[in-house]
Formats: C-alpha cells, sequence, structure tokens
C-alpha cells in the first residue's frame, strides 16, 4: 500500500506538485530519523540530518529508476547522507578500549545494570571502523535482513556479512565480558 | 540463530519525530524548489576558445618535439613552419591565448565551486 503510494507521491512531484511530497515525508519519517539515530545517538542531529536526507532524496526523485521500490532507494540515499556526515563530522565516541576499562571498573558481574552495559555495548559498536560499524547499523536497523542491509549500504550482500560478523569478532575481543556474562553466552 | 548480542543491539530506543518535523522538511523543500537554478557554464559558447586552445597547444608541443630532435646547429636556426607562423600570429592578433586561459581559469573556479558547495550538502 505505502509502496504504491509513494509512487502516486512521486509523480505528482515530479509532475510539479511539490506539496505531493509531504505524503513521503509523512510515511517516511520515522524510520528514515531511527536509522539516522543508530548512526549518530544524537536525537537533534538525527531530524537535521533527516531532513538533509529527505532534501537530497527530493533533488534526486527523478533519479529513481523504478527498478526498486521506494523506500529501498530512499534508505540508500539517506544510508549514505549519514555515513557521509559522520565521516564529516563524527559522533562523540568512547573508544571501544574505555568501554571496556568502563565495563571492567564497574565491577560487571556484581552490580553492572543489564541496561547500562546494553548501553555500553551499544556505544561499542558506534566505535567500530566507520566500514564495520554501517554494516552493523544497516544490518540491525533492518531487522537483520542481509539482502536489504546490503542495498541500503550499496554493497554486495557477502560483503555486509563478511563486514557484519569482523564487527562482532571486534566487539568480542575487545569487550570479552561480552562471552563471560550469562546472559551473553552464544547459543 | 538470534543471542544476546543481537537482542541488544536490535533493540535500540525507537525515537519519535518531533511535532513540526514534516512542517520543517516541507519549508526546506519549497525554499529549495523556490531557489534559482544555477547557471550552468556556457560550455556552447566556450567551445570554438577550447578549440583554439587545442590548437596552440598542439602547436607549441609539436614545436617542442620538433625543435628536441633538431641537431644543435640547426636549432639555432630553427624557425616555424610558413603555416603555423601564420596561424600563431592570427591567434596572437586575437589575444586567443589570453581568452582561453581566461576561460580555463573560469572552468577551473566553477568547478571548484561546484566542488565545494556539493559537498557542502
Amino acid at each position: 500500500m505505502s509502496a504504491i503510494e509513494d509512487l502516486a507521491d512521486v509523480e505528482r512531484v515530479l509532475a510539479g506538485d511539490i506539496s505531493a511530497f509531504e505524503g513521503i515525508v509523512r510515511r517516511r519519517q520515522g524510520p528514515l530519523i531511527n536509522m539516522a539515530y543508530r548512526f549518530c545517538n544524537d536525537r537533534g542531529r538525527a531530524e537535521e540530518m533527516t531532513q538533509e536526507a529527505f532534501l537530497r532524496a527530493y533533488r534526486a526523485l527523478a533519479s529513481w529508476r523504478k527498478d526498486a521500490a521506494f523506500s529501498t532507494w530512499l534508505f540508500a540515499v539517506a544510508a549514505n547522507l549519514y555515513r557521509s556526515e559522520l565521516k564529516r563530522m563524527p559522533a562523540q565516541n568512547v573508544a571501544l578500549e574505555d568501554i571496556a576499562e568502563l565495563m571492567d571498573t564497574r565491577s560487571y558481574h556484581a552490580d553492572f545494570e543489564t541496561e547500562e552495559r546494553d548501553r555500553a555495548i551499544r556505544r561499542a559498536v558506534m566505535a567500530l571502523p566507520p566500514k564495520y560499524r554501517d554494516a552493523m547499523i544497516l544490518y540491525y536497523f533492518h531487522e537483520m535482513d542481509v539482502p536489504a542491509a546490503s542495498k541500503s549500504l550499496g554493497v554486495p550482500e557477502g560483503t555486509v556479512k563478511a563486514r557484519f560478523f569482523r564487527g562482532r569478532e571486534i566487539l568480542r575481543s575487545k569487550l570479552p565480558q561480552l562471552l563471560e556474562g550469562p546472559r551473553l553466552r552464544e547459543a | 540463530m538470534r543471542d544476546e548480542l543481537d537482542r541488544i543491539i536490535s533493540e535500540q530506543d525507537e525515537i519519535m519525530p518531533s511535532s513540526g518535523f514534516v512542517s520543517s522538511v516541507m519549508e526546506a523543500v519549497r525554499q529549495e524548489s523556490a531557489a534559482p537554478k544555477p547557471i550552468p557554464f556556457p560550455w556552447m559558447r566556450a567551445l570554438p576558445v577550447f578549440a583554439a586552445l587545442g590548437l596552440v597547444l598542439t602547436m607549441v608541443i609539436a614545436g617542442l618535439v620538433q625543435v628536441t630532435r633538431m641537431p644543435a646547429t640547426a636549432a639555432q636556426t630553427w624557425t616555424l613552419p610558413p603555416v603555423v607562423a601564420s596561424a600563431v600570429h592570427a591567434l596572437a592578433q586575437a589575444n586567443a591565448g589570453w581568452i582561453a586561459f581566461a576561460l580555463l581559469l573560469t572552468l577551473l573556479s566553477t568547478v571548484f565551486s561546484i566542488r565545494l558547495a556539493g559537498g557542502k550538502r
């Protein structure tokens, strides 16, 4: 249903009816802002980046070739922008080593709150080298769907898988507590 | 198989767009569509001068090659072939070199500004 509405709105915008773009923004704002938030962990910045992503999509609307779903194209445009924005102005990250140290000093097994630990692990994902970070963010954003992540990232599925597994390996090597905690043991 | 690490990273907090977000985006879109289109580089007008520039460069290179191939004694008395000499003279009269240089500078500055503007987007 959304795909049909997207197509109708795109055609109206291309025919000169700018107001039709509002329908696209309303339908896609949630996913795009949440994707941006996963990249920067900052609500205000996520909205700014999403606005820029919509603007970029508006400018490039005529280049959507309709061989893929509009949402796929839009996610790829947005992911590309978010990645280059992070390159231009990196998010406030902590180094992986510092996160590992933080988890050690907080006596993880005793009273390190689950919520805090989860947050630290998410921050560790943000601190990964960009190509592994991007693959992991998009893989989880697309609910562990490798083909969707591959389309957003613009690289083959095999590359996404390789980067994703390498990212996990780095996390496990830098944060050995991940394997020690009973809740984080491999299934 | 989904493990604990998958669960932690998947279950990130969802955020809701602020109430004025759609109107803010649409305002930006309207501004974008109302903004005048950037002036394109006048390729058609510049074409003859670029052709002249190419010709001058070719002649200079050909001349240099000819000079390097000449024996040292012949090089001292070397002159341009009559056709090339008259072409160079005509181009010099029309200040083609300066025009070509000015156009080249314009092209470079245009490309540079487009790159700068593109990088900001």
